[in-house]
């Protein structure tokens, strides 16, 4: 065994006061540039660069050698000013963005501790937290029961319930793998997102395999097409296990009549999962939770506090109306370095087997400060105003005219207003309607000014076309 | 006003709000940063999970409170946390404090970009680019190859015929997780023994590709673990690359652990034949402390196999006609859709520090173990049983001098296993860990 090294190992390696210098001068760039510059309805929500300028302006190759610190803070504010400012007012582009102050402050704190909650002994506060937050959001749906885990994400949330299904059909695809199972097939609208397709396929169960069912003119699954294609698929040999339904679609936004939807899927014995990534957030408003109503008789709900919650990415929860532990059981691995039988606490606590990831974020303190903070009845008047900033839009839009968009037009108004960084939507083709802008406006900084300017904005840029 | 709300002016008040972000993030600093990686403090306070309830007040109301009330709440988060940034957690793969991976992590959160674009996220694209390619010179694909941070989910493939794959029996438990998820199932997964250092046996690996051959199985993949989770074994790497290119089987090497050693000339032997891999998943918030998550995956592939892999082509997201370069978007390469940009968590540290100090911490951390495991030799009494582990972390927990964690493996009784990473952590650790079991364990 060689001597211990040429460093001297009597003394930390570590700089502790200039670090805590960088952080606190670094702290008050991201103040001044992303929450002040970043939230002001007169700043540009982004500096348009093309990749190849934006390369060399960042410099981002790494050295043999550190830099100093101005050099730092000089990156530190290059990344901000470069950056979309997502907690922009005009900021319309993606389902998540605008602020909260609360559940930021609960992302940093998120950071410095710098933590997993695969266990209670290494993540007490985490852990209790979770469970809570859970019971919480499952008592929105509905449960006075049930189970649940955040997941990296609504993608993964809505593969967790695909494998959750299948396993309570088949428990032995655990151990022997799909060669063991008959052809399954999965229930969808072409609404859905994608997410769906992905899980089918990174399952091992096949996009062949996923059987999209009719909507109608507003986008809404129709039960009886449902019924009609579950038979089907049952005639050709194949065994339904899962209908996934939305309530929020992506780029809709369209509820799902949900009930419907459970009397078939009673009927058949297939597992009811709800995509509310989305709109899943309705359930904290009075007048507007039942879009969603019948909720409750679904398996499992996928809900992204992320988006209409402003919670901040990551905040994915996936909640199961099941109490027979069916999640750990479907996931677990009993692994003996973390999971230990014979802890002094009680080790049910030890949650992370109910996950298929090993290290796993707190996802939880951002939502739970938020909530604590304004309480429902201030996530509901945020719901509440996120509907009717949408509404008073179409009002406007049917008000004046020309504002019918034609498939080349989008991309040009997109471009212009990113290189002029006045705002940002995206746009999209649907089907067979051509491109389109989608709004999607649920910030609480937002207020009906906006609303005019989106409008206004989008004549402005678009006016020589 | 329309049904009763003010639509004229934002719900938020930025003014206060922003007050509110200066008094919490100065509770960070205090109680987080500075307190927290101040060997004089504990490392936890502990407290049973019921009394840890009723203290937190978890419950969820109606109405909202006071900013004097969150900020306690904030506070109380923060103490009954255990401070895995302090110089004595030595509880998980994970360890120590960055401050330049911790600003990182801050503008990340501050700005919550999704990384699924260029245009919702410009500098995350290219910084993540930037990266990969960083890391892929480091395993040593010369012609490069692709890949992506994620949140630590492996990678899979499709079904066919019955697939089957190999591991080694120390390997981490997300293949089994893995295998199961994918529909390949656990019993697919052969489990390869390993010697008494906890490295795959190669020959044993020949042995049970053609036994699964032989049984009418199809042998896809090696998963080969260079540094496994209990023991920081490597498998021989170049040796098992043999026997997957004559079997023409994908070899994987789970490099989360010991993927820091590529950066060290004087360890990096340890990985020799990672070059000859087709897949290699690297973990940057373990030995080299970036922020949690920060994984990256990568294939020495330049087909796009990821991208047609996992690719759904969603018309709203990726758009062809867009105004830029559009092979800018990453997105359709990951399974997940919203993606941190966890790359930045890295970038930003290595811009700071260089490569040469990252180096110098990973000879550092070693040298540590080193130093550790010859003063267990020279003491007397340090064979542990079955019954003394629990005990011991208990009473240390309570305390909240340290943290270490404990398992049983094959047939060992339960042992520490000390995980050394933080560049704070000094001699006098190593010795205050072993007169820590020592008086713990007095009267056992």
């Amino acid at each position: 065994m060689e001597q211990a090294s040429l460093c001297d190992l009597n003394e930390p390696l570590i700089d502790h006061a200039e670090g805590q210098f960088f952080l606190s001068e670094a702290f008050k760039i991201i103040m001044e540039e992303v929450l002040s510059n970043g939230t002001d309805v007169k700043q540009k929500v982004c500096e348009w660069k093309e990749p190849e300028e934006l390369a060399l302006l960042l410099d981002l190759g790494v050295r043999e050698t550190g830099e100093p610190r101005d050099k730092l803070l000089q990156r530190v504010r290059d990344v901000a000013k470069y950056s979309i400012k997502t907690s922009h007012p005009h900021f319309f582009n993606q389902q998540y963005g605008g602020v909260d102050y609360h559940s930021l402050a609960g992302r940093f704190l998120t950071e410095a501790l710098n933590t997993n909650l695969f266990t209670y002994e290494v993540a007490p506060v985490f852990v209790l937290m979770e469970n809570e937050v859970l019971r919480a959001l499952r008592q929105l749906v509905g449960w006075t029961e049930g189970d649940g885990i955040f997941c990296p994400g609504g993608s993964t949330s809505n593969m967790y319930a695909m494998n959750l299904a299948r396993y309570q059909c088949f428990p032995e695809v655990k151990s022997k793998g799909v060669w063991a199972l008959p052809r399954l097939s999965i229930f969808t609208s072409p609404e859905s997102h994608y997410s769906v397709k992905k899980g089918a396929a990174f399952l091992g169960i096949g996009l062949d395999n996923v059987i999209f069912v009719k909507v109608d003119d507003r986008g809404r699954l129709i039960p009886e097409d449902l019924d009609e294609k579950i038979e089907l698929s049952k005639s050709q040999g194949a065994v339904p296990f899962l209908v996934s339904c939305i309530s929020g679609t992506t780029v809709q936004g369209v509820f799902d009549p949900l009930d419907h939807i459970a009397d078939i899927c009673d009927k058949h014995k297939l597992w009811m999962h709800v995509d509310a990534c989305w709109g899943g957030s309705v359930l904290f408003s009075k007048k507007h939770r039942h879009l969603m109503k019948g909720v409750d008789r679904a398996n499992s709900v996928a809900w992204n506090p992320h988006k209409m919650l402003v919670a901040g990415l990551q905040c994915s929860a996936l909640l199961l109306k099941d109490t027979t532990n069916l999640l750990k059981q479907c996931h677990s691995a009993n692994a003996t370095y973390l999971f230990q039988q014979d802890k002094f606490y009680d080790v049910n606590l030890d949650i992370g087997d109910k996950s298929v990831q090993c290290s796993r974020k707190v996802d939880c303190l951002k939502l739970w400060l938020m909530w604590k903070a304004v309480g429902s009845v201030g996530l509901e008047e945020r719901v509440d105003k996120a509907f009717i900033h949408a509404r008073y839009l179409v009002e406007q839009m049917k008000k004046r005219e020309g504002f019918q968009l034609l498939s080349m037009v989008a991309p040009v108004i997109k471009e212009r207003m990113m290189k002029q960084g006045t705002m940002m939507v995206g746009y999209q083709p649907l089907g067979n309607k051509v491109n389109f802008f989608r709004a999607t406006v649920f910030s609480p900084l937002l207020s009906q000014k906006d609303m005019d300017f989106f409008l206004d904005e989008i004549e402005r840029l678009g006016k020589d076309l | 006003i329309t049904d009763n709300i003010l639509l004229n002016g934002p719900t938020l008040n930025v003014l206060a709000s922003e007050n509110f972000i200066h008094q919490s993030m100065s509770i960070i600093v205090e109680n987080a940063i500075k307190k927290a990686t101040d060997v004089r403090e504990k490392v936890c306070e502990w407290r049973s999970p019921e009394q840890l309830k009723e203290l937190l007040d978890l419950e969820l109301r109606d109405g909202g409170e006071s900013e004097s009330e969150i900020l306690q709440r904030f506070t109380d988060a923060i103490r009954y946390s255990v401070k895995t940034t302090h110089p004595r957690f030595f509880n998980q793969l994970y360890a120590g404090m960055e401050p330049y991976s911790m600003v990182a992590s801050f503008i990340i959160e501050a700005l919550k970009p999704s990384l699924y674009t260029y245009e919702v996220a410009p500098v995350f694209t290219l910084v993540e680019e930037a990266v990969l390619k960083k890391m892929m010179e480091l395993i040593g694909w010369k012609d490069g190859g692709d890949g992506i941070f994620n949140a630590g989910i492996i990678n899979g493939l499709s079904a066919a015929p019955r697939l089957v794959m190999f591991t080694s029996q120390e390997c981490h438990y997300s293949i089994s997780k893995a295998a199961a998820l994918l529909g390949i199932g656990t019993k697919n997964v052969y489990a390869i023994p390993s010697d008494e250092r906890g490295k795959m046996i190669p020959s044993a690996l020949e042995e049970q590709i053609l036994s699964a051959k032989s049984e009418g199985a199809v042998p896809f993949m090696v998963n080969a673990t260079a540094g496994t989770t209990v023991l920081g074994a490597f498998d021989p790497i170049d040796v098992i690359a043999d026997i997957c290119e004559k079997h023409n089987l994908w070899l994987h090497v789970d490099a989360c652990w010991g993927g820091a050693a590529l950066l060290s000339s004087k360890h990096k032997h340890l990985l020799k034949g990672i070059h000859r891999a087709d897949s290699v998943a690297w973990n940057p918030h373990k030995m080299l402390m970036a922020c949690l998550q920060c994984s990256a995956f990568m294939v020495r592939d330049k087909t796009s196999l990821l991208q047609r892999c996992h690719s759904a082509r969603a018309s709203y997201l990726f758009q062809q006609d867009k105004f830029y370069d559009v092979s800018y978007d990453t997105g359709d390469k990951s399974v997940q859709c919203s993606r941190k940009p966890d790359a930045f968590k890295i970038w930003l540290m290595w811009k700071a520090l260089g490569s040469r100090e990252l180096e110098q911490r990973v000879d550092r951390a070693l040298a540590m173990a080193g130093y550790l495991a010859e003063e267990i030799k020279k003491r007397e009494g340090f064979r542990l049983l079955m019954e003394v582990a629990p005990v011991i972390k208990e009473r240390m927990m309570k305390k909240g001098s340290m943290m270490v964690g404990y398992q049983p493996h094959g047939e060992k009784a339960n042992f520490f296993r000390m995980i050394i990473i933080s560049p704070q952590v000094s001699r006098q650790d190593m010795d205050f860990v072993l007169d820590e079991i020592n008086n713990l364990g007095k009267d056992l």
